[in-house]
Parts: C-alpha cells; sequence; structure tokens
C-alpha cells in the first residue's frame, strides 16, 4: 500500500503534473478571477486582463517541452495513472481551444458582453468549459470522458442563458440543459454497459479487451448473440453523449435553438471550440477501440488474460479465413454508423440551412453541416486503422488541419454578427442589406468568411475540405466513395444560403430607415484579424499542416 | 555578358547598367509621388490646389530632365568607353564596305544582365534585366530628351487644367459646357507612368519583359487618349486603341511561345544561359541564321517555328506601330490632348514596334521579312492616300505617322536595318515637331479644321516657320549632287536606296512594287504636308474671328519648337570633324550576320541584299535622284494648288470623285471592320446573353427552386409533419399565441427529449436489421 501510495505521488508529481501546466493554469486564472471578485479592494481590477493573461500563459505552456520540432517523435504519456494522455493530439487542441479561447476574449470585450463589474461570471464560465473540452480532448478513460463532456457542457448552458434581458436566451438554456441531461444520462448508460462488458474503463484497454474476445469468431460461430447486442447498444450509447456534442443528426435539435437564443460571442464558442473537442474525443475513442496500441501481438495478450476463450475459439480461427482481423467488425461497425450519421448531418445540416431568416439559425445548420463534413474523416480512420499506409495518418492530419481553419471561419463568422448586432441591432438576415456600402470592411470579411465556409479556392476552406475529401478518396472502398459524392453534392448545395447572405449584403438596396452605423475601428481591426488567416493559411499551409501531421503521427503506431 | 576590350576603371559593364536603371526609375519615382502626394487626396474627397498641381508637373519634368541628362551621359560613355567597329557611314566607298562587312562577322558589343529575378519556372526564368547596347543607348537618348520637351512644352499647352475646367465638347443637359476640376497633376502623372514604361520596353533583357512593358505603354497610351474621357469620342477611341492592340499581341504571345517553346529562353543576351540570339545564330554557324536551333526533328519544322515566331512577333508590332491592317486606331487615337499625340502616338510608342522587329532582327526568315515588308508597302501607301484628303489637322499628321511607319517597316523588311532605325530616329524628332507645332496652333485658334485657318504665319510666325523645318525634314528635302539635306533626306534616302537594290536583285515584277510604292510615297507626303502647310499658315485668313483671336504660343511651347527644329535639321549629320552620327552609332548594335545577302528557303527568287550594297554610286545616284524628284513634285503640286491655284481642290476632288470618296472615308476601313468584326461580335454577345438569359438562367433557376422545395418539403416533412406533427402537431395549432410561449416551451421540450430516445432506438434497429452487414469484417 505504502508502496503504492509512493508509486502515486511520484508519478502525479513527475510525469502527470509537468504535463498538466495549461489545465492548471486555467484553475489558477479562474480562481483568480473568483477571488478578485470577493474584496471590494480588487474591485478596480478589470477581470478581462486577468482572463487573457492566465489564458495566454496557459497557451505558452501547451507547446511541447521540447520545442515543435519534437511533436512528430514524442512518446504518447498516459497522465495521472491513465485517466488523461499527453500526446500530439493533446498538444493540438490546448493550442487549439486556448488560442481560441484567447480570440475569444477579446472579443467579448470588443462587443461588451462582459461588462466590467460582472464580467467574472462570464470569464469563469468561460474558461471553465475551456477547460473542460481540454479534458475532453485528452480523456483517455471512459470517466474522464464523461467528465469532459459534463465539464465542457454546464458552463455552456448557463453561457447560452447568460444574455441579459432576453427570455429567449433562458428559454434557450433551459433547452439546451435539458437535452444535454438526456444525453448525458444515456452515455453514462453506455459507459456502464461497455465497462461491465469488458471489465475495464481504460480506453486502450477497451482495444485489448476487444481484441481478446475475438468477435469474428464469435459472430462465426453464432456463440453469446446477447453480448454482442450490448456492445452494439454500448457503443450507440456512448455515441449518443458524443453526437450530442457534435449536433449531429439526429441529436442536433438543441443546436438552432440554443444558437439563436444565446449572444453571437457563446454561438462561437459552442461552434467552434465545442465541436473541436468533440471530435477530438470521436478520434480517441475510435482509435482507442480500433487500434489499440498492443494489437500487433493479439495471441499474447489474449492468452495472458483469458486463455478459455482461446482455446474456444483457436479452432474458429483456424477454419474462418485467417485474414479477417480481431477487429475487423469493430471497425466495419464504427465506420458505418459514423458515416451514416455524418452524411445525414451534412445533408440535414446543409438542407435545413436554406429556410432561415435568422443569421445565427442559419450558422447553426451551417454548424452542423460543418461538423458532418469533419466526421467524414473520422469515419475513414475507422477503416484505415486497420491498413499499414500511413492512411491512418492522413485521415487524423487532415481532420485537424480541417479543425485549426474552421476556428478561423466560424469565430470571424459569429464576431462579425456579434459586431453587426451591434451596430444595426438585428440578426435577421434581410436587416443586413446594402451592408457593403455602410460597413464595406465588414462586408469584405464576411464575403471571405462565408466564400471560405463554402471552400473556394483561394481561401483556406478550401484546404480543408481538400484534405478531408482526399482522405476520403484515397481510402477508395464504395461507402467512403459515396460518401465523398454526398460530401461533393452538399457542398453545392451549402453554396445556395451562404451566398443569400453574400447577395443581400451587397448587392440588396440599403433600407432608407437605417441611420449611420456606429462601427469603431476595433470592430474592424478584429474582423480583419480573424479573416485574414483564412488567406494566409491557403498561400502558406505549412505550418498548420505540418503540426497536423506531426500531431497526427504521434496517435498511431 | 561580354565584357568591353579596354577594360577601364570606369567599366561600362558596371555603369551603364546603373545609370540608365536610375534614368529608366526616375519617372516611375515622379508617378508614385504624385499618385501618392495628390490622387490619394483626391480620392478621399480633397482637391489639389493650383500650386500643388505646378508642382506636380515641375516633379515630372524635373524626373524625365534628369533621367535625358542620365541618358546623355550613358551616350558619352558608350562612345568613349566601348570599342567602336570600323565605322562604315552612308556615302563611302564598296571597298570600305566589305571591310566593315567582314568586321561585322562578330556580334556587336553589348551588355546583358538581370537586376531582379522575379520567379523561375524550371528553365523559365521571369526576370527584369537588362540588354544594353548601341541601340538600347541612342533609343533611350531619344526618348528621354523627346520626353523631356513635350514634359516642358505641356506645362503652357496644359495650363488650363490648372484651374477648374470647362470643356466645351460637351454639352450638359441644362445647356452650359461641362464644368470639371482641373486634372494637371494626372496629365504628368500619366506621362511619367508611360516615360518609365517605354524606358523599361527599351532596357528588357528578355521577351517576357518586353512584353510586360508593352503592355504598360499600351495600357498608358489607352489614359492618355482618354484624358477627356467624359467626351465619348475620347472613351471611345482608347477603347479602340487598347482592343486593336490586343489583337496584334495576341499574336505576338504565339510568337512568343514558340521561341520559348524552341528555346528554352527569352533572354536577348547571353547571361549565364545562351540568349536567343547566340543559339540562333551561333558563332559555329558563322552567325548564319540556324532554324535547326529551333531543335524540332524536321528542317522544315524547325524553318515553319521560326517563320511563325517572326511572323508572330511581327503581329504584336502591327498593332502597336498602326501598321496596315490594324491602322485603324492610330488617327481616333487623335482623341488625346496634341502633347500625348507627339510624345506616344507619333515618336516613341507607336515607333515601338519598328524597334521590337529591329531589336529582334537576328530571328527573321526571308520570308518573314518579307511578310514585313509587304505590309509596309501597303500601308505606307494606303495611309498616304488618305492624309491627302484630310482636313483635320492632327489626322493628317496621324496618317502622316503611319504612312513613315509602313516606311521604317518596309526598309527593315527588305534588309535595311539600320536605314530603318535611323528614320525611326529622325522620323521621332520631325514628327514630334510637327505635332507640337500643330498642337501650338490648335491652342491658338482652338479647332483642328484647317479649312478655318489660313495665313496664320503673320500671327505665329515662331510655330510657322519652325513648321517649316518640320514639313522640309519629313519629305526628305535636301540636295543630292551636294549631298547635304535635313534629317529626313538621309533617312528616307537610305530606305528608297534599299529599296532600289532589293528590286535590282529580284528581278520579278511583283518585288519592282516594293521599290515604286515607296516612291510614289514620296510623292504623296509631299503633296499632303506642304498641302497641310500651306493651308494653315499661308493665303488669306479663312475664318477672321479665330485669326484675331490667334496669338503665338507661350516661350516654354516655343522654345521647346526651336530645340527640336534644330533636332530634325541636324540629326542626320555628321559630328563635325569626326565620322560620328546617328548610323555609324547604330552600326556598332548591327546584329552579328545580319548583314549579308541572304535568299528564302521556300521561295528561293527571293533575295534580300546586304544593306552597304544600296549605298554603292550606281544604285544611290539613281535612287536619290528620283526621290528628290518625288518630293520636289509634290511639293510643287501642292503649291499649284494651294498657293498659285491654278488648279481648284475642289474641282479635282470632283473630277476623282469616287477615288476622292475612298480615301475621305479612309478607303472605308472603320466601316468594314464595323460589319466584319464588331457587329458580329455584338450579334454573338447579344445571342450568348439570349441563351444565358433565356436558357441557362431559367435552367439554373429550375434547379434552384427544385432544391429550395426540396428543402423546405424536407423541413415541412421531416421536422415539422414527422416530428412536431407526430407528437404534437395538432395540440400546437390550437395553442393560445398569447399564451404559447411557456407552453411552446415544455412541448418542444418534451418532444426534444423523447426525439434522444426515439433517435437511439431508431439507429439500434437499423444496425439491428443490418447486422451481419454492419459486423462484417
Amino acid at each position: 500500500m505504502q508502496f503504492l501510495v509512493e508509486n502515486l505521488v511520484s508519478d502525479t508529481l513527475t510525469v502527470s503534473l509537468p504535463l498538466y501546466w495549461p489545465e492548471l493554469m486555467l484553475c489558477v486564472t479562474i480562481v483568480l478571477l473568483l477571488v478578485v471578485k470577493l474584496f471590494d479592494g480588487l474591485r478596480w481590477v478589470d477581470p478581462f486582463y486577468i482572463a487573457v493573461a492566465g489564458t495566454i500563459v496557459a497557451l505558452g505552456t501547451s507547446a511541447p517541452t521540447e520545442g515543435f520540432g519534437s511533436l512528430a517523435s514524442m512518446e504518447p504519456t498516459e497522465l495521472f495513472t491513465g485517466m488523461l494522455v499527453y500526446d500530439g493530439l493533446t498538444v493540438f487542441l490546448r493550442i487549439v481551444l486556448l488560442l481560441f479561447a484567447v480570440l475569444l476574449l477579446v472579443l467579448t470585450k470588443l462587443t461588451g458582453l462582459a461588462r466590467r463589474y460582472d464580467g467574472q461570471d462570464i470569464y469563469v464560465l468561460l474558461l471553465g468549459a475551456t477547460l473542460g473540452m481540454c479534458i475532453m480532448a485528452t480523456a483517455n478513460h471512459l470517466m474522464t470522458v464523461l467528465l469532459g463532456v459534463e465539464m465542457a457542457s454546464v458552463p455552456s448552458y448557463v453561457l447560452v442563458g447568460a444574455v441579459r434581458n432576453n427570455r429567449r436566451a433562458g428559454e434557450a438554456a433551459l433547452k439546451y440543459a435539458i437535452y444535454g441531461a438526456g444525453a448525458a444520462g444515456i452515455m453514462l448508460y453506455g459507459i456502464s454497459l461497455l465497462a461491465g462488458i469488458l471489465g475495464t474503463a481504460h480506453l486502450p484497454t477497451i482495444g485489448q479487451q476487444l481484441v481478446a474476445i475475438d468477435l469474428p469468431g464469435l459472430m462465426a460461430a453464432g456463440e453469446q448473440p446477447g453480448m454482442l447486442a450490448a456492445l452494439v447498444l454500448a457503443g450507440l450509447m456512448i455515441g449518443v453523449g458524443l453526437a450530442f456534442k457534435l449536433s449531429a443528426v439526429p441529436f442536433h435539435f438543441w443546436c438552432p435553438d440554443a444558437f439563436e437564443g444565446a449572444s453571437a460571442e457563446v454561438a462561437a464558442f459552442l461552434s467552434v471550440a465545442s465541436k473541436a473537442a468533440a471530435l477530438a474525443l470521436l478520434v480517441r475513442v475510435t482509435l482507442a477501440v480500433c487500434s489499440p496500441v498492443a494489437e500487433a501481438g493479439p495471441d499474447v495478450v489474449a492468452a495472458a488474460e483469458s486463455p478459455t476463450i482461446v482455446a474456444v475459439s483457436s479452432q474458429a480461427i483456424a477454419t474462418m479465413e485467417a485474414k479477417t482481423p480481431p477487429l475487423g467488425p469493430v471497425r466495419t461497425y464504427l465506420a458505418t454508423l459514423i458515416a451514416v450519421v455524418a452524411a445525414v448531418t451534412c445533408t440535414f445540416g446543409n438542407l435545413a440551412a436554406y429556410g432561415q431568416t435568422n443569421i445565427k439559425r442559419m450558422l447553426a445548420y451551417s454548424t452542423i453541416a460543418h461538423a458532418g463534413y469533419m466526421m467524414m474523416p473520422v469515419a475513414a480512420l475507422a477503416l484505415l486503422t486497420g491498413r499499414s499506409d500511413g492512411g491512418a495518418v492522413q485521415a487524423v492530419a487532415s481532420l485537424l488541419i480541417y479543425i485549426g481553419i474552421y476556428l478561423f471561419m466560424n469565430l470571424s463568422a459569429f464576431a462579425i454578427v456579434a459586431f453587426l448586432k451591434q451596430a444595426i441591432g438585428s440578426e435577421q438576415i434581410s436587416d443586413y442589406a446594402g451592408l457593403v456600402r455602410a460597413a464595406p470592411v465588414l462586408t469584405v470579411a464576411m464575403v471571405v468568411t462565408l466564400a471560405s465556409l463554402v471552400g473556394i479556392p483561394p481561401l483556406a476552406g478550401f484546404l480543408g475540405k481538400f484534405a478531408a475529401f482526399a482522405v476520403l478518396a484515397q481510402t477508395g472502398t464504395p461507402m467512403m466513395i459515396a460518401l465523398l459524392m454526398i460530401a461533393g453534392i452538399n457542398t453545392v448545395i451549402s453554396l445556395v444560403y451562404y451566398w443569400r447572405v453574400v447577395r443581400t449584403m451587397c448587392l440588396n438596396p440599403e433600407p432608407a430607415t437605417r441611420g449611420p452605423l456606429q462601427l469603431t475601428a476595433w470592430p474592424t481591426a478584429y474582423a480583419l484579424l480573424v479573416t485574414l488567416p483564412l488567406l494566409l493559411i491557403f498561400l502558406f499551409p505549412g505550418s498548420l499542416t505540418e503540426l497536423a501531421q506531426a500531431a497526427a503521427t504521434t496517435l498511431l503506431p | 555578358m561580354q565584357s568591353a576590350r579596354h577594360s577601364t576603371p570606369m567599366n561600362p559593364a558596371t555603369t551603364l547598367p546603373t545609370i540608365l536603371a536610375i534614368a529608366w526609375l526616375l519617372p516611375l519615382a515622379a508617378f508614385a509621388l504624385v499618385w501618392v502626394g495628390y490622387s490619394l487626396p483626391q480620392m478621399a474627397g480633397g482637391r489639389a490646389s493650383y500650386g500643388a498641381q505646378r508642382t506636380a508637373g515641375w516633379l515630372a519634368t524635373g524626373a524625365i530632365g534628369t533621367s535625358c541628362v542620365l541618358a546623355i551621359v550613358a551616350l558619352i560613355i558608350w562612345l568613349t568607353q566601348t570599342a567602336p567597329h570600323e565605322v562604315a557611314t552612308v556615302h563611302e566607298t564598296a571597298a570600305a564596305h566589305q571591310a566593315a562587312s567582314e568586321h561585322m562577322a562578330s556580334p556587336p558589343t553589348s551588355y546583358s544582365g538581370i537586376y531582379y529575378t522575379l520567379a523561375q519556372f524550371g528553365k523559365l526564368r521571369i526576370s527584369i534585366g537588362y540588354y544594353i547596347d548601341a541601340l538600347t543607348i541612342a533609343m533611350f537618348a531619344l526618348v528621354t530628351l523627346i520626353s523631356t520637351c513635350v514634359h516642358i512644352y505641356s506645362m503652357g499647352y496644359m495650363h488650363e487644367e490648372l484651374e477648374d475646367m470647362v470643356d466645351r465638347e460637351i454639352a450638359t443637359p441644362d445647356g452650359n459646357y461641362y464644368h470639371r476640376p482641373g486634372r494637371y497633376h494626372r496629365f504628368y502623372q500619366y506621362l511619367s507612368l508611360f516615360s518609365f514604361s517605354m524606358l523599361g520596353l527599351l532596357l528588357a533583357g528578355n521577351l517576357a519583359m518586353v512584353f510586360m512593358f508593352w503592355e504598360l505603354v499600351g495600357i498608358c497610351s489607352y489614359f492618355l487618349i482618354g484624358f477627356y474621357f467624359e467626351r465619348p469620342s475620347a472613351s471611345y477611341a482608347a477603347n479602340k486603341a487598347f482592343i486593336v492592340n490586343r489583337v496584334g499581341d495576341f499574336g505576338m504571345l504565339i510568337g512568343l511561345m514558340a521561341l520559348w517553346s524552341c528555346l528554352g529562353t527569352l533572354d536577348f543576351g547571353d547571361s549565364n544561359t545562351p540568349g536567343m540570339f547566340s543559339q540562333l545564330r551561333s558563332e559555329a554557324h558563322q552567325y548564319e541564321l540556324d532554324a535547326a536551333a529551333m531543335g524540332s526533328e524536321s528542317a522544315d519544322t524547325n524553318y515553319l517555328l521560326l517563320f511563325v515566331a517572326g511572323v508572330g512577333l511581327f503581329c504584336g508590332c502591327v498593332g502597336k506601330s498602326a501598321q496596315f491592317p490594324l491602322h485603324t486606331w492610330l488617327p481616333d487615337a487623335m482623341e488625346g490632348p496634341t502633347p500625348v499625340s507627339a510624345l506616344v502616338h507619333s515618336a516613341t510608342m507607336v515607333a515601338a514596334g519598328v524597334y521590337l522587329v529591329g531589336r529582334c532582327y537576328p530571328i527573321f526568315v526571308p520570308e518573314a521579312l518579307l511578310v514585313i515588308a509587304i505590309v509596309g508597302a501597303i500601308t505606307l501607301t494606303l495611309a498616304a492616300t488618305i492624309a491627302i484628303t484630310a482636313y483635320d489637322i492632327k489626322r493628317v499628321l496621324a496618317y502622316s505617322t503611319i504612312s513613315q511607319l509602313g516606311y521604317m517597316m518596309l526598309a527593315l523588311g527588305l534588309g535595311g536595318w539600320a536605314a530603318g532605325l535611323f528614320h525611326l530616329i529622325t522620323h521621332a524628332f520631325f514628327k514630334s515637331l510637327l505635332f507640337l507645332c500643330s498642337g501650338s496652333v490648335i491652342h491658338a485658334v482652338h479647332t483642328n479644321d484647317m479649312r478655318q485657318m489660313g495665313g496664320l504665319r503673320h500671327k505665329m510666325p515662331w510655330t510657322a516657320y519652325t513648321m517649316l523645318i518640320g514639313c522640309l525634314a519629313i519629305i526628305g528635302a535636301g540636295i543630292p549632287a551636294l549631298g547635304i539635306g535635313l534629317s529626313g533626306y538621309f533617312s528616307k534616302d537610305a530606305i528608297i536606296e534599299q529599296a532600289w537594290s532589293f528590286a535590282r536583285v529580284n528581278e520579278s515584277s511583283g518585288y519592282q512594287l516594293l521599290m515604286w510604292l515607296p516612291l510614289g510615297g514620296a510623292f504623296i507626303t509631299a503633296c499632303y504636308m506642304f498641302r497641310l502647310w500651306f493651308m494653315t499658315f499661308t493665303g488669306m485668313p479663312a475664318n477672321t474671328e479665330r485669326y484675331d483671336h490667334a496669338h503665338e504660343s507661350p516661350r516654354s511651347m516655343v522654345g521647346v519648337l526651336v530645340l527640336l527644329a534644330v533636332f530634325a535639321v541636324g540629326v542626320g549629320w555628321h559630328v563635325p570633324g569626326s565620322k560620328l552620327s546617328v548610323t555609324s552609332l547604330l552600326e556598332r548594335a548591327r546584329p552579328a550576320g545580319t548583314l549579308e545577302t541572304t535568299t528564302g528557303t521556300w521561295l528561293p527568287n527571293l533575295t534580300v541584299p546586304d544593306e552597304h550594297l544600296s549605298h554603292e554610286p550606281q544604285i544611290a545616284i539613281p535612287a536619290g535622284w528620283s526621290a528628290f524628284a518625288m518630293a520636289m513634285g509634290g511639293l510643287l503640286l501642292a503649291a499649284i494648288i494651294y498657293v498659285w491655284r491654278w488648279l481648284r481642290a475642289e474641282e479635282i476632288q470632283q473630277s476623282f470623285s469616287p477615288i476622292h470618296r475612298l480615301f475621305v472615308n479612309a478607303w472605308w476601313f472603320d466601316q468594314l471592320y464595323d460589319w466584319m468584326f464588331v457587329r458580329p461580335a455584338l450579334w454573338k454577345s447579344k445571342f450568348f446573353a439570349g441563351i444565358d438569359r433565356y436558357v441557362i438562367d431559367p435552367f439554373v433557376n429550375l434547379l434552384a427552386r427544385g432544391t429550395a422545395f426540396l428543402a423546405r418539403a424536407l423541413d415541412l416533412v421531416v421536422d415539422r409533419k414527422a416530428v412536431d406533427g407526430s407528437i404534437n402537431g395538432l395540440a400546437r395549432l390550437t395553442w393560445d399565441f398569447g399564451n404559447s410561449l411557456h407552453r411552446l416551451q415544455t412541448g418542444n421540450l418534451r418532444q426534444y427529449v423523447v426525439f434522444i430516445v426515439v433517435g437511439l432506438l431508431g439507429l439500434f434497429a437499423a444496425v439491428s436489421l443490418c447486422w451481419k452487414y454492419a459486423l462484417a469484417g
């Protein structure tokens, strides 16, 4: 016992905590924000600066300790006795999430969402949710998966409602919270099922256990159908929790309402950070069950842990075609499930965006559609883990590139919506008529952003879509080709509703009733700051793609 | 890069590129300064004051003046620092020519290199480079000098633009004239940009850069023709010039592609890698044109490629130098201010086509040269006949420009490389002089119509007599017996001699025409130039009101006229006490291997004679006398009609009325092109616009409506009917609107949560149904 405790302490102090600095810094910042609020003497401190400083420090500490050059050769390290894992994906997602948090904090300052005297509340909630998302991105255990999802969700519920004097916001928050609770409940049920069947909740071990129970053998022999059904159901239920965070169809219902009710800044947070973390989690789960670290020697593992099953199934293996890999069924199941959900999500999101009159609602459906696009490489990933041609690395890298670009696209779109809401007091697309004359720079930034969301070449959005689609094409199975075609058709469809906004802003005549816009230089500068990367990343994609490639390399053996 | 044979402390290989680069970039700096200092504030709604506008003029003039000084310094460095070839002047004996010819069997001194590499694609290097030889130096001095003159002249001519301007050519709907702020600084801005572009074109070290600056001078010309863009005629003319030039440039691009794909480089000179000239005329091949360098399999294809490259390049020159059949834009280009006509549309830019043919002379096969000669001969005759009937003083000069450019092309095509370029230089001086004189006249009487003038020499003697010098220069006045004359005498004689020499070696009657047309052209030239002078300056004033208001131009304008008149007289002469002259300078740049008699491959009868043969007495003497006779004849005819009035112009017009109508309507080229190209293009565009509007648009709309309908249907069926409707659609309809919010909340929420379960179960059912497939390994 003594030994165990000493081991635990030394592991925590020497291994885990040094690699956990960003999250620790976030915690410190949150505590500081709360402490400052307690003392009257410290009222003069603008909480914004504390929040931004803390987040920037956290961002600084999230760089790999040995520099970015070493990222590709980094060995994954398990933290806190396997609850979390530190690898390339961790580094990449932390950077994305914290960079986004910094930009978003600046945005809230510019739009006045968080005022000087009550800013702490919103900042604490934002940073708390960011912390939860970091945990989602680093989760290595089903319990931390749930913990991360909940930690990211609960502050989000409050954030959605944190718009003063707006009943719709409260309504949206309540819907979101109850929907989230339902999804979490189902997910927890799935976790308990899976853990019960496989005897572990540690993700890599789950993969090894799946190898060990020899699914092809069981299926061929027609044995234990109950266990198989339970496994399928468990996978589905965990999937529901993830689909909720991803706002994938048919678990998307909260999304348009929440986006419409929440302020644009919070909507940006939900659409970028939340999605990024959920996708990282999806990749983690997919990789864990499809490509366990010790898959190279399944027989050894199996023999060591459950000799009886091996004995039972050895004959089956001998009779069945030897080429069926032990995880083949899991891969096909996950790939099909994710591909179908992705295709439906994408198509539904794009079609439903057509009729929207509220820009935030339209962007909500656009977010749903993009979640669909981003799930597609994950579907390919599930299949590619069975091959050894490096395709899996490409799949993960393409997703990370997409996430990196998506950050700027959606942040820019929602930021401009927030600025325009301030200037014209409306979020109806029809009220944007003729804005090109009143606010030319913001309009141009919006056009660039929307073009990038469609994926028109001189902009980064094209790069992300191209990377994702290329993975589908390279995978080449009929299902993936079909998915590619659906994605292509969807891109065309999406052009219409994005371009409707452009047309309204640029071609429609200005309404006579609108007075001059109250826009200072800072919002314009901010819009340019977040739009410019869309062009720059397309022109100089090197650093992003290399970082994504390196991060993806560490994930796969 | 070739280095000079005498290496001195001041190495021309490094000093010349530096000096010329500074001379080249100064106008660009002036352009940028004026843009930043004047145009930007004006765009923001401010206005440039009178003083500020004047400063812009001085800035631009100072820049080009400094360039001019630098160009002259470069010329002096060239003359003193580089070893001269044996100077072979025009009137020497055949023995000396022979010696010169042998000496010429080596490439001329030139310096080439790269200032800055823009991009490298495989073998193709796109760079800002330079190729400096005697031709570059001479043209640099010429362009900067004339440009400086025009800058100074414009200070007087454009002074109306300094303040608010009333454009009397445009009437506004309320019956007044059109008022607008002055654009003095913009005029100088364009002039600076043009000077920069033109100098870049001259300095260019490769054809890609030539093309770049070729287009830049084109756009400057567009800006300047359209300077009074509020006038419909000016904007129309600017568009016409720009579009017609694109036609030629298309051919030029083909030529460039042929050269680049075969030779892998567009550099003129050798810098690190062998350039075009040394590949096509290699030393190993005695500098003869070697079609095999084009690198294709069969000799015929090689020759064809070389022909295509030559004719393609020439197409660009046809557009820029307003040769038949693309000559129609130049007369219209006279819509620009007159100084612009003098600088851009007579002396420099339009001569760029001739310059380019001269520069790329080593790549033309004899058949391509024949094409050039024929086009030149047609152009010179055609334009001269039109000039003789025009009444617009600037149009007469414009057609005269076209005709003279035709002479230059003809000379180049017949093998007279030095003759053509020599005429380019002399023509630049006397034609800019003529244009500036006409500008002075227009400035005084405020009309272009010569029928409104007459007797003006009493009112404006300086203009009248400098213009007389210009007219004498252009007709090639001189005394053959003494060998003295104005500049045009030497250059035009050289062309006629080359034509004579060509006609002597090529017996066939078709080739004889190439001699008779320029001779006839000389007659018509003299006739229309003196018609112009007599109508404007002699006789009785046709319009006394205008005559009374006429006055001599300010000193800045007259001074320039005198300076240019001096050049128009003397630029063909030798520097006293030496053999140095423009021709001897040009001879130093003669491309290796082009000074010998060559025959065609496809047309074995075609012989392009060695240029020096044309200076032999048995050719030079009869050619010189006949040219003289022709010019005097034309002058006499003009005098008979317009001074002594033995013949009345109206009677001649009536007795030759069909021909007269042909000439007055400029051979109906504009109408012909209108019917052949413009209208069909408009019809076509209307047709395709119709397809767009009535076929494609409805189709796209249909698709869009279909998609929108599908989306709405899905929304209606799936979201509203299946989800909402199935659970509590009916209840929803009956909800009281005022009380709905509260109930809506709970209703929707319940739905939502139920749908989590429904979704999960649905997916599970789907998986269960497709059990085998979903879990197939």
